[in-house]
C-alpha cells in the first residue's frame, strides 16, 4: 500500500521503519528533514509538504504531540486535506482530545476523507517490537482498509467505536496507568520510609494479587532510581490536563486522578518534566527545599 | 460620570441599578433585549451594541458568563473597542482566568483602551444590597477615576496589583469558599451519621476556632435544607476550573481544591448544576447512606 507517515520520533520511527519493511511503499514529511534520514536512505520517498504527502498516498498515519499539531497537520496552510483524494484516510495515531478527533473527522468527511483516531498504548518498547495495543475510533470501513498496516505495528487492534471514542479508550488507559503509577510510588515510599528495601518488597508483590504490569516496570525503575525516559511525565502531565478537562464537562467525578494530577503538577515543579513517570516517587520523598 | 453596563444577568442588573441609584449616567446593553426592560423603565438609556455603549460613555462595566463572552464583548464585531474614544476605562467584573485578563488587556491597550480586572465576591445579595466584595487588578490611575463608581456598588474595592490580579484574588476566593463549603458539608454530614444534632455543633463551634462566616451563613442554609441559588453549583465548578487550570499551568499542587473540584463535577453530573454550591452536602449523605 502507499503510506504516508509524519511524526518520526521515538515511536513513530520504528513504526515507520516496520512499514517500510514489511513491503509497502512509504513516503514521509518531517518538519525537521534530517529525522527522515535513516528512513530515506532505506527507500523511503520524503515530500515537501503535508499535502504532497496524502497527494501520493492511499493512507497517512502521524504520531505527533497535541490536538494542536494534529489540526495545523491536518487542516493547517499545505495541510493532508489539500492533498488527499476522495477515499483517501488520515490515521491519527497521536494522543489528543476526543473532541478535535471528531472535529477532523467531521472536516474529512465533508470531503470524502476517512479518519481513524488509533492511539496506542505499549510505549517505546512496543513500537520497537511491534506489539502496540491499537485502540481505533472511526468508521469500520476505514479500519478494515487500514488493518493490514496495524498488523505491522501491533499484536492487538480493538474497534472502540466512532470517531474520537479510540481517544477515550486511551484516556482510560491514561488514566488507569498514571493511577497505577502513583499507587506504586506511595508503596515503594511506604517501604523505603520503613527502611525496607523496596526492591524486595516489589518482588514478593509480584507474586501476588497485587500484581501488575506498572509494579513490575515502573516499580522496577523505582527500586532502581532508574528515571530516565522511558515516558516523559510531561505528556502524562498533558494527557491528565485532557482528560480531566472532559471529565469536567460530562459532570463525572475522577477523584483519585485529580490527586494525581496534583502529583504530576508537583513533579513539574520540581523540574521532573523529562524524566520518567516513575519519578513520581521523588515528590513523595523527603527533600531539601529551596523554600525553608 | 458617564457610565455603561453590559451583561444585565442575575449580577449586572443589580449592580447597574445601583449605579442608577448613586447618580450616574447609566448605558446599557445585554444580549437579549428583554434583560435591559428593567434598566431602561428605571432610567438608563439603552444602547445598540457594546460598540455604542462605548462611545457615549467614560467608564464601560461588564458582567458575562466566561472569558470568550469577555473577548467577544471587548474585541469582537460591535465590541467596546470598536466604540472607544481614547482614554475609556474598561471594568470587566467578571470572574476569568489571569492569562485571559492579561491578554485581553494588552490588546485593548493597543487600542488606547485601559482595562481593569475587578470580580466581586458576594453573590446575588451583595449586588442587590451593594455589599460586593470588589478585587481589582490594573493601573492604579485608572483605580481611582472609577473607584466612586465601585462605592455605590459594593462596599469594599481594593487594589490587588497589575492586570490579572483582581482574578487571581477571585480564585484565591474561590479556593477558600469551594473548600469552605465542602469542610462545612463534611463535617455536618459527619455529625448527622454519627447520631448527633449538626445545628447544635454549628451553634457551639460559631463561638470557636472553626468560626467562619461560611459556617455561620451556608451552614445555616443547610440546615435549613435551602438549596436554592444563591451560588449555582455549576458555576462554582467553572471558577474551581479556572484555579484547575491555573495550578496545572504553574506547577502548583493544589490537592484540596482538587478533590472539592471532583465533588463540584459529581454534583454536576447527579444534576444538582443549577442548586447552590451548598448542595454538596445532599451528594455527601448520598455518597453515605441513610
Amino acid at each position: 500500500m502507499r503510506v504516508g507517515f509524519v511524526g518520526l520520533g521515538v515511536m513513530g520511527l520504528p513504526m515507520a521503519g516496520h512499514l517500510l519493511a514489511a513491503g509497502h511503499e512509504l513516503a514521509v514529511w518531517a518538519r525537521r528533514p534530517e529525522a527522515a534520514a535513516s528512513l530515506v536512505a532505506a527507500g523511503a520517498c520524503l515530500c515537501a509538504t503535508p499535502a504532497e504527502l496524502a497527494e501520493r498516498c492511499e493512507v497517512v498515519i502521524s504520531v505527533i504531540t497535541a490536538s494542536t499539531d494534529v489540526e495545523q497537520l491536518a487542516l493547517g496552510p499545505g495541510g493532508l486535506i489539500e492533498g488527499f483524494a476522495p477515499g483517501g484516510i488520515h490515521v491519527d495515531m497521536s494522543t489528543i482530545a476526543p473532541d478535535t478527533a471528531r472535529q477532523l473527522a467531521a472536516r474529512y468527511a465533508e470531503k470524502g476523507i476517512g479518519w481513524l483516531d488509533a492511539p496506542v498504548s505499549g510505549g517505546e518498547l512496543g513500537a520497537r517490537e511491534a506489539t502496540l495495543a491499537i485502540m481505533a475510533g472511526g468508521a469500520a470501513e476505514a479500519l478494515e482498509r487500514v488493518r493490514p498496516l496495524f498488523a505491522c505495528l501491533g499484536k492487538t487492534v480493538v474497534h472502540i467505536g466512532p470517531a474520537g471514542a479510540g481517544q477515550v479508550a486511551k484516556a482510560c488507559n491514561q488514566m488507569i496507568m498514571v493511577n497505577a503509577i502513583q499507587a506504586c510510588a506511595e508503596a515503594m515510599r511506604l517501604a523505603g520510609a520503613h527502611g525496607v528495601d523496596p526492591a524486595k518488597v516489589r518482588e514478593a508483590l509480584m507474586g501476588g494479587s497485587a500484581a501488575s504490569k506498572v509494579l513490575d516496570v515502573m516499580g522496577g525503575r523505582m527500586a532502581r532510581r532508574d528515571f530516565a525516559a522511558g515516558i516523559q511525565s510531561r505528556l502524562h502531565h498533558k494527557d491528565f490536563a485532557i482528560l480531566m478537562e472532559e471529565a469536567r464537562q460530562l459532570g463525572a467525578p475522577l477523584p483519585v486522578a485529580a490527586q494525581t494530577w496534583q502529583q504530576l503538577n508537583a513533579l513539574m515543579a520540581l523540574g521532573g518534566g523529562r524524566d520518567d513517570t516513575a519519578s513520581l516517587l521523588t515528590v513523595l520523598e523527603p527533600f531539601e527545599g529551596k523554600i525553608q | 460620570m458617564k457610565v455603561g453596563f453590559i451583561g444585565l444577568g442575575i449580577m449586572g442588573r443589580p449592580m447597574a441599578l445601583n449605579l442608577l441609584k448613586g447618580g450616574h449616567e447609566v448605558t446599557v446593553w445585554a444580549r437579549r433585549a428583554e434583560s435591559m426592560a428593567p434598566l431602561l423603565e428605571a432610567g438608563a438609556q439603552g444602547g445598540a451594541n457594546a460598540a455604542a455603549v462605548a462611545a457615549a460613555c467614560d467608564v464601560v462595566f461588564s458582567m458575562v458568563a466566561d472569558a470568550a463572552d469577555v473577548e467577544q464583548v471587548a474585541l469582537g464585531a460591535g465590541g467596546v473597542a470598536e466604540g472607544a474614544r481614547p482614554g475609556l476605562i474598561y471594568v470587566d467584573m467578571s470572574t476569568i482566568a489571569p492569562a485571559a485578563v492579561q491578554s485581553i488587556a494588552a490588546r485593548m491597550a493597543e487600542r488606547g483602551v485601559t482595562m481593569l480586572d475587578a470580580p466581586v465576591s458576594g453573590g446575588e445579595v451583595g449586588a442587590i444590597n451593594a455589599g460586593l466584595t470588589i478585587m481589582v487588578g490594573g493601573d492604579e490611575a485608572a483605580f481611582e477615576i472609577v473607584k466612586p463608581l465601585f462605592a455605590c456598588m459594593g462596599k469594599a474595592a481594593t487594589l490587588i496589583g497589575a492586570s490579572g490580579a483582581g482574578q487571581v484574588a477571585k480564585a484565591c476566593n474561590q479556593i477558600l469558599t469551594g473548600v469552605g463549603v465542602m469542610a462545612v458539608a463534611e463535617a455536618f454530614n459527619f455529625a448527622r451519621k454519627s447520631g448527633v444534632d449538626a445545628g447544635k455543633v454549628r451553634e457551639a463551634l460559631l463561638g470557636g476556632f472553626a468560626y467562619s462566616r461560611i459556617l455561620e451563613n451556608h451552614g445555616q442554609r443547610m440546615l435549613d435544607r435551602n438549596f436554592k441559588p444563591g451560588f449555582k453549583a455549576w458555576m462554582h465548578q467553572k471558577d474551581m476550573n479556572i484555579v484547575m487550570q491555573e495550578a496545572h499551568r504553574l506547577g502548583l499542587m493544589l490537592p484540596s481544591s482538587a478533590a472539592t473540584a471532583q465533588l463540584f463535577n459529581a454534583m454536576v453530573g447527579s444534576g444538582m448544576g443549577e442548586d447552590d454550591s451548598i448542595a454538596a452536602l445532599k451528594l455527601l449523605e448520598n455518597l453515605s447512606g441513610e
